[in-house]
């Protein structure tokens, strides 16, 4: 052992923290306050997430374990609030039609959405970038597949980092196996009928969490 | 008035190989009637060739030399470029062949930053151009053109040190609008320099020498009138290069167009103006040629954003023969935004991108075909109450095909409407006959009976249910009342 190295244990911990007591003391966490964040509309998931929201400028992954359990609710506030501005809301290889008046009846203005259709795979990673990368886009949902190279990752991940863009990819259940840059990793199921449970598989500043939240009830 | 002359000595063989990168066999440019060298690059002038020279003594230098013909065509195209890009620098720009242009810059010194300051940008575009040049600044447009051949470099600010730079110059060398002649009988007498012509007494030097003498020299020294036709530049970009060698790689493509777009930007300089759509033509062997449109969603003045467009654009064409030629041509210059700031502060990141530029890069790479925009629509039938549209950077109304705004203050549908809907109602698999429910699905909320359309041929009889399924996802779900009965699936509660 060095000396040099003084009052650090040989793993490197700073001797003053206990471990496994809580969330991680150090820079990690301070970084993550100090990144800025958009709040999701849900007071208790804000609560789970660093900075008190959707972190900006760096990736969030969704991994639903099927379409139509709220996946999409679960943004609805934050994209509302960002589609009041002039810059796109852009949806990279959406799996369907983002229907118009539902949109609009949940607050997002049609008018801010841009759909984008690539026809390759290899298109549909470069829109993402491109997208995730412009200062035009306030917010870029892109719809990936579960076995993607890392460093297509590492690229979304570059590419959003230093912009104040809400970055979000959709993937397949399957690919929380598979390790991801992203900063937020989250993996939705249903819980009966009423409720979605979130099981925050990744989260900077803290050690993964689950919670559950309601889901809005059908009018009838 | 200072009149800044832009000479390009070697603009026969530039309009040729300005096109390329270094490397490659050395080039000249011959004259093909007479057969003699015109101009030769600097691989081929290392090895002794000179203009003048003889095609065949010239090859015998170098061996592995490639001539091509001299294009006076393109040569004269070239220059009206050169001119038309200039008027960046000033609004008086007057073309001087075979080969200077002539810029009125003394009102522009001040915008510009000084005679200093404007030298270099002048320097610094004709380099980007791919020009070698010659520049000289003079109060007269003769005594500038003289000075940028004999003693390139010299700023002559006013009459005063005019005189004196018109003094030194030297007699050997061909002064533009004197013929040969003159010059020949001047220096047989023993002559110089011009001090020493312009002090010998007038009339003997027109009887002996020529009328044509004494009147340039009234010229240069300002003692005479000496209008330049003011050059007006086109109302539309069209520039043509010529690449040496056929070329399929994108680099080199985008090495020469990048000389097309600094041309074009000076052009929109003078103009003042931005364009709003390019036309790139590839030129192949025999004639054909591949024309790509680059329409632009806003006007666009930046060269090096059209060169990323353009780039994409080609990054997205097949080739089918290696490229011979390429032609930019742009639509007339529309006013130009002009750029304002941010008043609260621009952001973490720098200067702003317009959502414009944004669309244009994704549709050049994409096709605008693979870009839409979604706008609710005023229709009962579910699939008719969206409509696809043209995805618009600005503003906040959006504007369908026709130029009409969709009207605004709809009021909300009754029932609940799903986040996804899928672009056709999917039939649900039956059991026991079509009429019962499919297995599992829980219907929580409905019916919405929507039961129109009867007047343009598409009606609509469904009634429209919410249902939840075993797994827990939340389905939009109708059973058609017309016809074949059926529970069929069309929209998701994401």
């Amino acid at each position: 052992m060095s000396a040099s190295r003084q009052g650090a244990l040989p793993l490197g911990v700073p001797a003053s923290d206990p471990p496994f007591s809580g969330t991680p003391a150090g820079t990690a966490a301070a970084r993550a306050a100090a990144a800025p964040a958009l709040s999701t509309g849900h007071s208790a998931l804000d609560a789970c997430l660093p900075g008190g929201g959707w972190p900006l400028g760096a990736l969030v992954e969704l991994m639903p374990a099927r379409a139509g359990i709220g996946e999409l609710s679960l943004l609805l506030p934050a994209l509302a609030r960002l589609a009041r501005g002039r810059r796109w809301l852009v949806w990279v290889a959406p799996p369907w039609i983002p229907y118009a008046p539902a949109l609009a009846t949940a607050g997002v203005d049609p008018a801010r959405v841009l759909l984008v259709h690539p026809r390759t795979p290899g298109e549909r990673l470069w829109a993402a970038v491109q997208a995730a990368r412009s200062p035009a886009a306030a917010a870029v949902l892109a719809w990936l597949p579960a076995a993607l190279p890392p460093v297509a990752l590492r690229r979304l991940q570059l590419a959003a980092a230093g912009g104040d863009r809400l970055a979000v990819l959709f993937r397949p259940p399957a690919a929380a196996d598979r390790p991801s840059p992203a900063a937020v990793r989250i993996r939705l199921a249903p819980e009966g009928a009423e409720r979605l449970r979130l099981e925050v598989l990744k989260r900077r500043g803290g050690w993964p969490t689950r919670l559950t939240l309601p889901r809005p009830a059908p009018c009838a | 008035m200072l009149w800044l002359c832009l000479r390009l000595p070697r603009l026969p063989l530039e309009v040729r190989s300005r096109a390329m990168r270094r490397g490659g066999p050395p080039l000249a440019v011959a004259d093909p009637e007479r057969r003699r060298v015109v101009a030769a690059d600097g691989r081929a002038r290392a090895r002794g060739v000179r203009p003048g020279m003889g095609l065949a003594a010239a090859r015998t230098l170098c061996a592995g030399l490639r001539v091509l013909p001299r294009d006076p065509g393109a040569e004269a195209e070239a220059l009206a470029r050169l001119a038309a890009w200039a008027g960046r620098f000033s609004d008086r720009v007057g073309l001087a062949p075979p080969c200077s242009v002539l810029v009125e810059v003394g009102g522009s010194l001040r915008l510009f930053g000084g005679a200093e300051r404007l030298r270099l940008k002048v320097a610094a575009g004709l380099e980007s151009l791919g020009y070698t040049f010659r520049l000289a600044a003079a109060p007269t447009p003769l005594a500038a053109r003289w000075l940028a051949q004999a003693r390139p470099g010299s700023w002559v600010p006013d009459t005063a040190a005019l005189e004196t730079a018109l003094d030194a110059l030297p007699l050997d060398l061909p002064l533009e609008t004197v013929p040969a002649q003159a010059l020949e009988r001047l220096r047989a007498w023993g002559l110089r320099r011009l001090g020493e012509v312009m002090r010998l007494p007038r009339a003997g030097l027109a009887r002996r020498a020529g009328p044509e003498l004494p009147a340039a020299l009234d010229r240069a020294r300002g003692l005479a009138p000496d209008p330049v036709a003011p050059f007006a530049p086109p109302a539309a970009y069209r520039g043509r290069l010529e690449l040496p060698a056929p070329c399929a790689d994108a680099g080199a493509l985008a090495f020469a167009l990048r000389r097309l777009l600094a041309e074009l930007e000076g052009w929109l300089a003078g103009r003042d103006g931005a364009v709003t759509r390019l036309t790139l033509t590839l030129g192949h062997a025999g004639g054909a040629a591949t024309p790509l449109a680059l329409p632009l969603a806003a006007p666009c003045a930046d060269a090096a954003r059209l060169l990323e467009l353009l780039r994409l654009r080609l990054e997205r064409t097949r080739l089918p023969a290696p490229v011979l030629s390429l032609t930019l041509e742009s639509g007339p210059a529309e006013p130009a935004a002009p750029r304002t700031g941010e008043l609260l502060g621009a952001g973490a990141e720098g200067p702003r991108e317009a959502p414009a530029a944004l669309l244009d890069r994704l549709a050049a790479r994409l096709g605008r075909g693979a870009l839409a925009g979604i706008a609710p629509a005023d229709d009962h039938r579910p699939e008719r109450a969206w409509r696809r549209v043209a995805p618009a950077p600005t503003g906040d109304r959006r504007r369908d095909g026709r130029g009409r705004a969709p009207p605004s203050g709809e009021p909300p549908p009754p029932g609940q409407r799903p986040l996804w809907l899928l672009p056709r109602p999917r039939p649900l698999p039956a059991r026991r006959g079509m009429a019962c429910l499919p297995e599992g699905l829980r219907l929580v909320a409905g019916p919405e009976r929507i039961d129109t359309g009867w007047w343009d041929g598409r009606p609509v009889a469904r009634d429209y249910y919410v249902a939840e399924t075993p797994e827990g996802a939340r389905w939009w779900v109708f059973r058609e009342r017309r016809g074949a009965r059926g529970w069929y699936l069309h929209g998701l509660f994401a």
